[in-house]
């Protein structure tokens, strides 16, 4: 007990030595409030934003890769190509579920395409769309090889989505497909077996409703029977030309994935495209996971990515906040730490004399440690509580100030684009778009065709406008970790002084 | 009648510090009985040792050959902060008192140091302090603003403060004029005579010899002797 008396008499005796040592710890502590509060909300921020998205996984065909082998304004290599493109080796649902073999997948959905002729419902197409483009209801995948990336796929009248469950159904879930009719068990059938759901322009083009029945027809003369479930709508088309009368997926027919695995298994020339989608748990086991999947058989013609780059498309400016409130935080604690230790070992210097009195008179030299130990802990646990207030106060502050030179950086660097590309540029370019207020918008990626921009660094929407920084408990336990780990560090110089000095000696030099 | 018992006792005592030659000694050889109620002068020039002899006894310092005995313990065999914070006292030239505190603190520091529990220390600081010849009102008074001698008198009392068997002290008169070293040297003799105690003095001074009891006289150490 008397230590702490000896140390409380200390400290009120030496105050300028002590102010010093309270002013360090309080910058300390100011700006380790700030940028823990900082990093801790834009962190919690950020993670609410990303939770919003799946971790996801896709597979897709590397064309680009496959390109830089051929010089096609020779049509040897075209040909080269073709033959090379086609005996690419793709992969199966059941490789699929292989894949999904992973401690690091948690869920995994696919999509099942295949291409068939109508036998008895007429494909829908205007006579403009047809010689324009010609390809409408082709499936849009990247994994393409094995049954005609070179081909002309156009020669069957529709394409069948086979979905492996609703969480494949990525086109209704975002939107882009919406059901306007349904039978009332439509939902009972939709996986289980021959149901489709068609585009209503289909519908209305080939005098179709629901419960109806369509049949279609392989190149072997097989006809396959479904019934009609659900009728939907394409809310955009974004690539409708302005002579195309009908939507792009006009000619789609949703279905589930093993209604058309039982069609390839009666007929083994049809050749469909899985798509498929995993769920990991973390995107830093990306790269484990991608080692797993090529271990398993991946052709290298195809490359495995993540949906993190999208899931954060809208966070570069609160990033760039929370990587500059972290690297200030470790150059504080740095610079802060040295500057502590410095100060100490300089008055421990000056205390050499007190600390041979105080070993002559027979206090041990752990009790001595303790009390010096406790003047530092009392000034920095006094400077740690004023500075928390401090930081508390302007934290939010200059959080919204870092925030808001980050967002005007954005800005200027995405009108800098848009001046690249006359002013204007499609799909109405619009960098802000998307996060007013700091709410998160309902489609973070929205912002026209320029989103894909947005992938290549310069964000084409800011999700949050405001960060708020907020000192909560949290924050004063890391701030009161900090501040005990620096004084302990910096007390070092006093207890290793207390074990070196010799009283004698040092009392031997005062007289 | 005094109970006049050997209270220290060093045997063949020598020392050597850890950077010198080899048969370099700061004190080599050096015997002497110590007892209680007496006042012992150990006087020699400079170089002769006595500092390093008065750190060996007060268990600043341990004797790298020999044996010290302290009321029949080795000192080698007893913890030595126990041993300076209850069974010996020291008083210094410079007082080495803390300048940060007042008088009164000063002496009730030592009292903590050696485990003294109790409200009254302040009392028994001014106690102490009075018994030294020194005011009431200096106990609240920073020791910078007391004189020479008033710090030698508070130190003194400080080294009073748990009542230890034994008191050493390094040229307590050395900073001090002859008036007050007298006043000094008075308060020693009572502290021997009338309190039992054995009290050392290490000096260079005449005239502090000519008030003690029994003079030890250190030669300097011939180097290889």
């Amino acid at each position: 007990m008397f230590i702490l008396k000896n140390a409380w008499i200390s400290i009120t005796r030496n105050k300028g030595r002590n102010i010093l040592i309270g002013i360090i710890i309080l910058v300390i502590a100011c700006a380790s409030t700030t940028t823990l509060a900082i990093s801790n909300t834009a962190t919690d921020l950020i993670n609410s934003y990303q939770s919003a998205y799946d971790k996801e996984l896709t597979i897709s065909f590397n064309r680009e890769n496959m390109k830089k082998d051929f010089d096609f304004s020779k049509r040897d290599s075209l040909e080269d190509a073709k033959e090379k493109f086609d005996n690419i080796t793709s992969y199966t649902i059941a490789d699929v579920e292989n894949f999904a073999k992973s401690d690091h997948i948690e869920s995994y959905y696919y999509t099942y395409d295949i291409s068939l002729n109508g036998n008895n419902i007429e494909k829908a197409e205007s006579q403009t769309s047809s010689a324009m483009s010609g390809i409408p209801g082709m499936p849009q995948g990247d994994n393409m090889p094995g049954m005609g990336g070179f081909s002309n796929s156009s020669s069957y009248d529709f394409t069948l989505n086979g979905y492996s469950s609703l969480a494949a159904m990525s086109e209704f879930i975002e939107g882009t497909y919406t059901v306007t009719e349904l039978t009332d068990d439509a939902w009972d059938k939709a996986f289980t077996g021959n149901y489709v759901f068609i585009n209503e322009e289909l519908a209305s083009y080939n005098n179709l409703s629901l419960n109806d029945e369509i049949q279609l027809k392989d190149d072997a003369g097989n006809v396959y029977t479904f019934t009609i479930i659900g009728i939907y709508k394409e809310n955009e088309s974004g690539n409708a030309g302005p002579v195309d009368l009908f939507s792009n997926s006009v000619n789609t027919l949703i279905t589930n994935a093993n209604a058309l695995v039982a069609i390839t298994n009666t007929n083994s020339d049809i050749r469909g495209t899985v798509e498929p989608t995993f769920i990991i748990d973390d995107y830093n086991n990306a790269d484990t996971i991608k080692n797993e999947f090529y271990g398993k058989g991946l052709n290298e013609n195809y490359t495995v990515e993540t949906n993190e780059e999208v899931a954060t498309a809208g966070l570069s400016s609160i990033k760039n906040v929370q990587s500059f409130a972290t690297t200030f935080l470790i150059i504080t604690l740095l610079i802060g730490g040295i500057v502590l230790l410095v100060i100490n070992m300089i008055n421990i210097r000056e205390r050499k004399y007190e600390i041979g009195v105080l070993r002559t008179i027979g206090i041990s030299k752990p009790k001595l440690t303790l009390q010096f130990v406790s003047e530092l802990l009392i000034v920095g646990l006094i400077a740690l509580m004023l500075g928390a207030g401090i930081g508390a106060v302007s934290s939010k502050g200059i959080s919204n100030a870092l925030l808001a030179s980050e967002i005007k950086s954005s800005e200027s660097s995405a009108e800098k684009m848009k001046d690249n590309f006359g002013g204007g540029g499609p799909g109405g370019f619009n960098p802000m778009s998307g996060g007013p207020g700091g709410a998160m918008s309902d489609n973070p990626m929205d912002g026209g065709a320029m989103g894909s921009f947005g992938k290549k660094g310069v964000p084409d929407v800011q999700a949050y406008e405001s960060i708020d920084a907020v000192v909560n408990l949290g924050v004063l336990l890391e701030l009161l970790g900090i501040g005990l780990t620096l004084i302990l560090i910096s007390s070092i110089a006093a207890m290793v002084s207390i074990q070196r000095f010799s009283p004698l000696t040092i009392l031997k030099e005062r007289s | 009648m005094k109970d006049n018992k050997v209270i220290l006792s060093i045997k063949n005592a020598s020392y050597q510090y850890g950077d010198a030659e080899e048969g370099e000694y700061a004190l080599r050889d050096v015997s002497y009985d110590f007892k209680q109620g007496k006042v012992y002068a150990i006087r020699g020039r400079s170089g002769t040792g006595k500092t390093t002899l008065l750190s060996l006894i007060s268990g600043l310092e341990r004797c790298t050959e020999g044996e010290i005995i302290f009321n029949g313990k080795n000192l080698r065999d007893i913890n030595l902060d126990y041993y300076r914070s209850h069974d010996i006292g020291i008083v210094f030239q410079s007082y080495n008192l803390l300048p940060f505190m007042t008088a009164s603190e000063n002496i009730i520091l030592s009292m903590d140091a050696s485990g003294i529990k109790g409200k009254n220390k302040r009392e028994k600081a001014i106690t102490l302090m009075k018994s030294v010849g020194l005011k009431e009102s200096y106990a609240d008074r920073k020791v910078l603003r007391l004189s020479g001698g008033e710090q030698q008198r508070v130190a003194i009392a400080r080294s009073l403060s748990y009542n230890p068997k034994m008191i050493v002290a390094d040229e307590p008169t050395g900073n001090l004029d002859k008036q007050t070293e007298e006043e000094i040297m008075a308060i020693f003799r009572e502290l021997a005579h009338k309190q039992n105690k054995c009290v050392i003095i290490v000096t260079h001074s005449q005239n502090v010899c000519d008030m003690v009891d029994k003079v030890y006289e250190l030669k300097k150490v011939k180097k290889g002797k």
